[in-house]
């Protein structure tokens, strides 16, 4: 028996197995999840994508970087020290957004009290109960572009 | 402090994965064990064609050394494959962004942290690296870091069982350890992310005009498929550079609860099966109460404390509390993905981070950890056993001088590969090329390059300094420190384990390690033989900083 | 509800050979500091640590300056306290050492004495002549001869040649009763002669004996490690190791964060950290463990077999001997058929005359005192004597009226016979009316040889039997006339030493050659589950391979050539010593006092041995808790005064360090006794035992160190 061949029996398995292993698991697989859930679930695989007026604007689940004074802005533009661990933290807390309302009371017009009104109703609680209550920054902002699209003309 | 409804929350995950650990843990004995299941119809042609194809007698057993040297054979072949991909993305297809290959250090250290189950990350995913490499180098050795866990366990289980004469086939393990547990697993697992909103695509990123008209690219993926081996297999290393903090990894906080309940399912289920393999069901209970005692207190010294609120650091919807929790279980199980930024964590949750990657065992790594709580049992039955007036024995077996030799080089392992590199790292000044690091105070300068150390020598991977410390220096570092840290007492515990096959065993043990008594001593003597050995550490890095008055290491 | 089990020393009963004189001597203060050179301190790396840490120190002290920055001149004072305490604590554990030392030493000895010269009367044969010279026992040698007459003391362990003499062996074994000693028998040195004379052959070289081998073991020097030593020297040793690195890196992060830790304070913390407690102890508590087996007269010929003790988890016990006193006693006189008791004790008396075993003289007695003495008394001397043979388990006595052969007065022709084996009438022995034929023996051996048995005889040996009683049968001219129930007698104390043996977990099986009924009886009377019937010596062995062969961990007793395989391949085999050679070869402790008893007792003290050192080894770990406390919030404090707030026993900021080193060095001596005297338990499960020394030296080991090192921070604080 050569060296060669007895070599190469020893270190067959390890280096076939190697390679299907990758192909398998590095491969197939996603492959296989990915073909199942563009066929079943095709709004989440993609993203959860935003849409206004029939154009994707986004995603619910990343800061969509508002800076306009009549809108609810996001916690990331601010100063590093109070940044989120993501950076595109798509929500901000209760407070945070009330905070906010004489800005874009004064920038729209809006009543305070009616801005007041769709922040509280658009509350969220971590796992519903616990945390500090909190609200989706974009899902908030659709909110106010649907319910008073004069205050927001071009954008519905 | 938690109030009662988190501390619920808190008692029902944990609940929640003993109950299902318990119930997984039959399904996981007989593929260990090759007894006939279900899925022998569908699976076993496959198998048979697999070990045809790649020329290995699936009846033949090994010795510890054969498989040793089969398991590290195989995970550095495996590396080595992931390497040449990581450096060569840039001609490789599924690169719709078109990102150039890595430099050599990097993914030098990015092979033997995911070869290693580790997954510290000197890179940020979404601007490093292809599709193709998320797939193929990422996750595949996400996959057979994983497996190599649970068959070492198993085969250091074979070894310690009563009347035992080998080790198994590790080829056999590791097959089947894919193709019955992992991949069932991963696939229902990533379905279940993608509907609860984890992207899986292949199609590249999507540019969208924003609400106000600018443009935005969303960084959408194969996230799903990976978030699922990642949390299952206790790897940890995310599709993102801010893990699962990213709303694509993590979008709402029921993900979150999944994800935390995922890291916790396999190393539990594993601590079930070791009873029913080694063949005397109540050896489980140490195990159990030993691994979940130590995290009952990981957790009392994390919430005691503070929580930081909705701030730096932390994540809107999860808040201070389950970016604790997540810090404290991700560590508790090696695992080392966040849902937040280390940064925003109060220090007594880094305290508790640290024991959690110094006991490795509680669960601990998928595999390992059952593998490090049996070491401390050797170990603890030897010191408190003699106080029974007999020689000391576990599962029969007298504990021998060179055991004991074996347990305390494995035990040397960890200060060692911590300590030097951590006082390296300061005495070459290797941490002042790190961004904004000399204008630390010393407490949290010296917890982020002890985390460092502590975390791969752990083979956990969370860490505070992530894309910052791609320097030739942490890259080096940080790969030797997790090589060795992985294989050198996997090494140990199988020479071990290899050393009781046929080894006479007693009638009936004098001290009877399946009780309560036992398991609190248990807790015990981890506290003080590997907690407390690294008190002054802890006391100039986390303690500190607490005794400071410090609610988080944000700069 | 747990039966009452009595403590460890009632069980054992008083040590034998007391400890004087005290250990503690100018010469055992003189030795331990002698051990305080380096190179005796090589067998024991931790204290060799300490002992470099006093160099450092004691350099610190001397200059200062060449210490920067870890040191400052300031400081020197302080210096030279840690110094001295570091010293001390070296100079603590060779203390220990050579106490314990001189302890074993001091029993050796006092065992020792017995065979310390003595007169000896040495046969010098020349040709024909024989001639008797005065000499010393320190001069025999192997295979010499020896004259020994009435009074004399047995100068060195000899086997008779010639002769049968009573010996006195109460001395050397405790038993009070002579013994009757005939050639092939083993003489002990320091045995007395009671009556009669003999010649015996000297069996060892000066300095083999047992003895010497004793005294040997307990050089420290000389004595290699034991497993379980070895075991726990690798755990010292690898935390050592541990604190090491530990130390190291303060030491360097100090440098490489600026964290000015004095180097006397890092050496301080490194010393306190070390296992310096088991380390220093150590050697001390095995040598001890070997002296508490000398104080009741067992030799054990390697640590090892003392550890072996303390494993056995299945003990052989030997019924004779062991639970019953040697010899059983004839109590009651049953008749047969139309017998009458006194026709039964007639016979028995002429049966027994020639008997002199304790079983046949305490039928004689019995006889005697029911007033049964046969006529036939003094046709005894005209007599032919059946001895006892093992093959037909009888013996007897022929007697012939008016023979016609007279044989020298005073003798009796022993006729080593065949009758059983060939059968009655046979070699021309017929029976006439000047001849009668009276045997004793085991029942059953009456059935085989077809004998006249009669009705109701299987069911009244049975009867006796079941009842724990030996059932004697006693025939007159093949007609078996009644039985002479024999009565074992109990040593007083075995159930509660089988009750202690038992609560540890510890399987005691009773071997006997009874026959099953009577074994059943005997062993549940004193407690125990298993036995074994119907043994003969050589079955021992098969007895002691099937218990290994389940796993089990066998001790056993031996005394007999016989018995050497068994002892051979029992885990510990104790031979008595008055047993043959081969015995006291293959076995690997040898009792003294030859009492099969004292096998209970060496595995009590095994047990005691290893819980010993479990006890101070997790004593000495668990006592890092309370230093580190102590120490590490000094030790940043300079650099970091927040970190006071760990300073959670408000121990001063100058005196902490020095509590801490005090405390670690005073612990050794304060736990010398405890080493010595082994740890105190009451047998009981080894579960309880566990949380028991869990609790004590486990937990108390976290906790007193903070209690001690508190005292001893205000003591300083007042100084």
């Amino acid at each position: 028996m050569s060296t060669r061949s007895s070599r190469w029996t020893k270190y067959r398995p390890v280096i076939a197995l190697s390679i299907l292993s990758m192909l398998v698991c590095g491969l197939a697989y996603p492959l296989l999840i990915t073909g199942i859930a563009q066929a079943a679930l095709p709004y989440q695989a993609d993203g959860s994508q935003a849409r206004l007026g029939g154009r994707a604007v986004g995603s619910y689940y990343i800061d969509n970087g508002f800076t306009l004074p009549g809108f609810f802005h996001g916690r990331n533009e601010t100063n590093p020290l109070t940044a989120s661990a993501s950076g595109v933290d798509p929500d901000i807390t209760v407070a945070e957004a009330l905070s906010q309302v004489p800005r874009i009371s004064n920038a729209t017009g809006i009543a305070r009290s009616s801005l007041v009104a769709l922040v509280t109703s658009h509350e969220h609680w971590t796992l519903w109960v616990t945390g500090t209550p909190y609200v989706n920054v974009l899902e908030l902002n659709l909110a106010l572009i649907a319910a008073y699209p004069s205050s927001y003309p071009g954008y519905a | 402090m938690i109030d009662a409804i988190q501390s619920l929350i808190v008692v029902a995950i944990l609940a929640s994965t003993l109950i299902s650990g318990s119930l997984l843990a039959p399904y996981v004995v007989r593929v260990l064990t090759g007894t006939p299941t279900r899925l022998d119809r569908l699976l076993d042609p496959f198998e048979s064609a697999v070990y045809r194809l790649i020329g290995a007698d699936p009846k033949m057993t090994m010795g510890w050394r054969e498989y040793l040297f089969a398991v590290i054979f195989l995970n550095v072949a495996q590396m080595a494959i992931a390497f040449a991909i990581l450096v060569g993305q840039g001609v490789l297809p599924l690169n719709p962004q078109g990102f150039p290959g890595l430099s050599w250090d990097l993914a030098f250290n990015t092979v033997v942290s995911f070869g290693t189950n580790t997954n510290l990350q000197h890179y940020a995913g979404e601007t490093a690296l292809s599709y193709f490499s998320q797939m193929t180098a990422i996750q595949f050795l996400q996959f057979t870091s994983a497996a190599t866990g649970v068959c070492v366990m198993v085969a250091m289980v074979r070894g310690l069982r009563p009347g035992s004469a080998h080790l198994g086939n590790f080829y056999v393990d590791f097959v089947r350890v894919l193709t019955r547990i992992l991949l069932p697993l991963c696939a229902v697992a990533a379905l279940v992310l993608v509907a609860l909103g984890v992207p899986q695509t292949i199609g590249g990123y999507v540019t969208v005009k924003t609400v106000e008209g600018a443009t935005q690219e969303l960084l959408v993926g194969p996230v799903a498929s990976l978030v699922s081996i990642m949390q299952i297999g206790t790897n940890g290393g995310g599709y993102f550079g801010a893990n699962s903090a990213y709303p694509f990894q993590n979008p709402t906080p029921v993900t979150d609860v999944l994800e935390i309940y995922l890291m916790l399912l396999l190393p539990t289920t594993l601590i079930f099966t070791f009873g029913e393999l080694i063949g005397k069901k109540k050896e489980t209970r140490p195990i159990l109460i030993g691994s979940y005692g130590l995290l009952a207190i990981d957790l009392a010294v994390a919430f005691l404390g503070s929580i930081p609120a909705v701030g730096p650091g932390i994540e809107t919807r999860f808040g201070g509390f389950f970016s604790t929790l997540w810090t404290v279980i991700t560590t508790a199980s090696t695992t080392g993905s966040l849902n937040a930024s280390l940064a925003g964590i109060n220090p007594l949750g880094i305290l508790s981070a640290y024991m959690g990657m110094l006991v490795q065992a509680t669960p601990g790594g998928i595999g390992v950890g059952v593998m490090y709580m049996l070491m401390y049992v050797v170990i603890t039955v030897f010191v408190v056993g003699l106080m029974t007036g007999r020689t000391p024995e576990y599962l029969g077996a007298k504990i021998t001088a060179r055991d004991v030799k074996l347990v305390m080089v494995a035990f040397l392992v960890h200060p060692i590969a911590i300590l030097v590199p951590t006082l390296a790292a300061f005495a070459t000044k290797a941490v002042d090329a790190i961004p904004g690091f000399s204008s630390l105070p010393t407490s949290v300068a010296f917890t982020q390059v002890l985390y460092e150390f502590t975390s791969s020598a752990a083979n956990n991977g969370s860490d505070f300094l992530g894309a910052a410390a791609n320097t030739p220096f942490f890259n080096f570092a940080t790969a030797v420190v997790m090589f060795v840290g992985r294989f050198v007492p996997i090494a140990i515990l199988l020479a071990l384990a290899g050393s009781m096959i046929g080894r006479k065993r007693v009638a009936e043990q004098s001290l009877r390690t399946d009780g309560a008594a036992f398991s609190f001593v248990l807790i015990g003597s981890i506290l003080l033989l590997v907690v407390l050995t690294f008190l002054p550490f802890l006391i100039l890095g986390p303690l500190l900083a607490y005794f400071q008055g410090l609610v988080n290491f944000v700069g | 509800m747990a039966r009452h089990v009595p403590g460890l020393d009632r069980v054992l009963g008083r040590a034998r050979v007391s400890r004087r004189p005290s250990a503690l001597t100018a010469k055992t203060l003189t030795e331990s500091v002698v051990r305080l050179s380096p190179a005796s301190l090589l067998s024991n790396p931790v204290m060799l640590i300490v002992e470099l840490a006093f160099f450092v120190v004691a350099a610190m002290a001397a200059f200062p300056s060449a210490f920067a920055p870890f040191a400052s001149p300031s400081d020197r004072g302080f210096y030279v306290e840690v110094a001295a305490v570091l010293i001390v604590t070296v100079w603590f554990s060779t203390l220990s050492d050579s106490l314990a030392e001189q302890q074993a030493k001091n029993t050796a000895s006092a065992l020792k004495q017995l065979e310390t010269e003595v007169p000896a009367k040495k046969v010098v044969t020349e040709g024909w002549e024989r001639e008797v010279v005065r000499t010393l026992s320190t001069t025999l040698q192997k295979g010499d001869l020896v004259l020994l007459e009435k009074g004399d003391v047995v100068p060195v362990d000899a086997e008779v040649l010639e002769g049968i003499a009573m010996v006195d062996e109460s001395l050397v074994t405790g038993e009070s009763a002579p013994v009757r000693k005939a050639p092939g028998d083993s003489l002990i040195g320091g045995s007395k002669v009671a009556s009669d004379t003999m010649t015996a052959r000297v069996a060892v070289n000066p300095g083999e004996s047992y003895l010497d081998q004793m005294v040997r073991l307990v050089e420290s020097s000389k004595r290699p490690k034991t497993p379980n030593e070895v075991a726990i020297t690798m755990v010292i040793f690898g935390l050592s190791a541990v604190f090491t690195i530990i130390v190291a890196s303060i030491l360097g992060l100090s440098v490489a964060l600026g964290l000015r830790v004095d180097l006397s304070v890092l050496i301080a913390l490194y010393v306190c950290l070390l296992p310096t407690t088991i380390g220093a102890l150590l050697p001390a508590i095995g040598l001890s463990g070997i002296s508490r087996l000398y104080e009741r007269k067992v030799v054990a010929k390697s640590g090892k077999a003392i550890e072996t003790a303390g494993d056995t988890d299945a003990i052989l016990l030997d019924k004779t001997g062991t639970i019953t006193v040697g010899n059983r006693q004839a109590v009651e006189l049953i008749p047969l058929g139309a017998r009458t008791v006194k026709e039964v004790g007639e016979a028995a008396f002429l049966s027994s005359w020639f008997d002199d075993t304790p079983e046949g003289r305490s039928v004689i007695r019995l006889a005697h005192e029911k007033g049964f003495v046969p006529r036939e008394l003094n046709a005894l001397s005209l007599s032919e004597v059946y001895d006892f043979s093992a093959q037909t388990r009888t013996s007897g006595v022929k007697l012939h009226f008016g023979s016609s052969f007279v044989l020298p007065k005073g003798s009796v022709q022993r006729v080593r016979r065949k009758f059983f084996l060939e059968g009655p009438g046979e070699q021309g022995m017929h029976l006439s009316g000047e001849e009668t034929e009276i045997v004793k023996g085991a029942p059953d051996s009456f059935l085989r040889s077809g004998f006249t048995v009669p009705k109701g005889f299987q069911e009244l040996v049975d009867a006796v039997a079941s009842e724990g009683d030996t059932p004697m049968a006693v025939a007159k001219d093949h007609e078996v006339v009644g039985l002479v129930r024999l009565k074992d007698v109990l040593k007083p104390g075995t159930r509660e030493k089988i009750e202690a043996v038992k609560a540890m977990g510890i399987r005691p099986v009773m071997i006997t050659g009874d026959q099953p009924l009577t074994a059943r009886s005997i062993a549940s009377e004193v407690g125990i589950d298993e036995f074994v019937a119907q043994v003969k010596p050589e079955d021992k062995y098969g007895v002691v391979l099937k218990e290994q062969s389940h796993n089990h961990i066998v001790a056993m007793i031996g005394d007999g050539t016989n018995d050497a395989p068994a002892l051979a391949a029992a885990d510990v085999g104790l031979a008595m010593n008055s047993g043959t050679e081969a015995a006291k070869e293959a076995a690997n402790m040898v009792d003294l006092e030859s009492n099969p008893a004292k096998i209970i007792d060496v595995v009590l003290l095994g047990k005691q041995l290893l819980m010993t050192r479990g006890a101070v080894t997790a004593f000495s770990i668990s006592n890092d808790v309370a230093k580190y406390f102590a120490i590490l919030p000094v030790m940043f404090a300079t650099a970091f005064p927040a970190l006071r707030s760990l300073n959670i026993l408000g121990l001063g900021l100058q005196t902490a360090v020095l509590s801490a080193l005090i405390f670690n060095a005073i612990v050794i001596p304060l736990l010398i006794p405890l080493a010595m005297r082994g740890v105190t338990f009451k047998p009981s499960s080894t579960m309880s035992l566990f949380l028991r020394n869990v609790l004590v030296y486990g937990v108390g080991g976290v906790v007193v160190p903070f209690v001690g090192i508190k005292l001893i921070d205000v003591l300083l604080g007042v100084l």
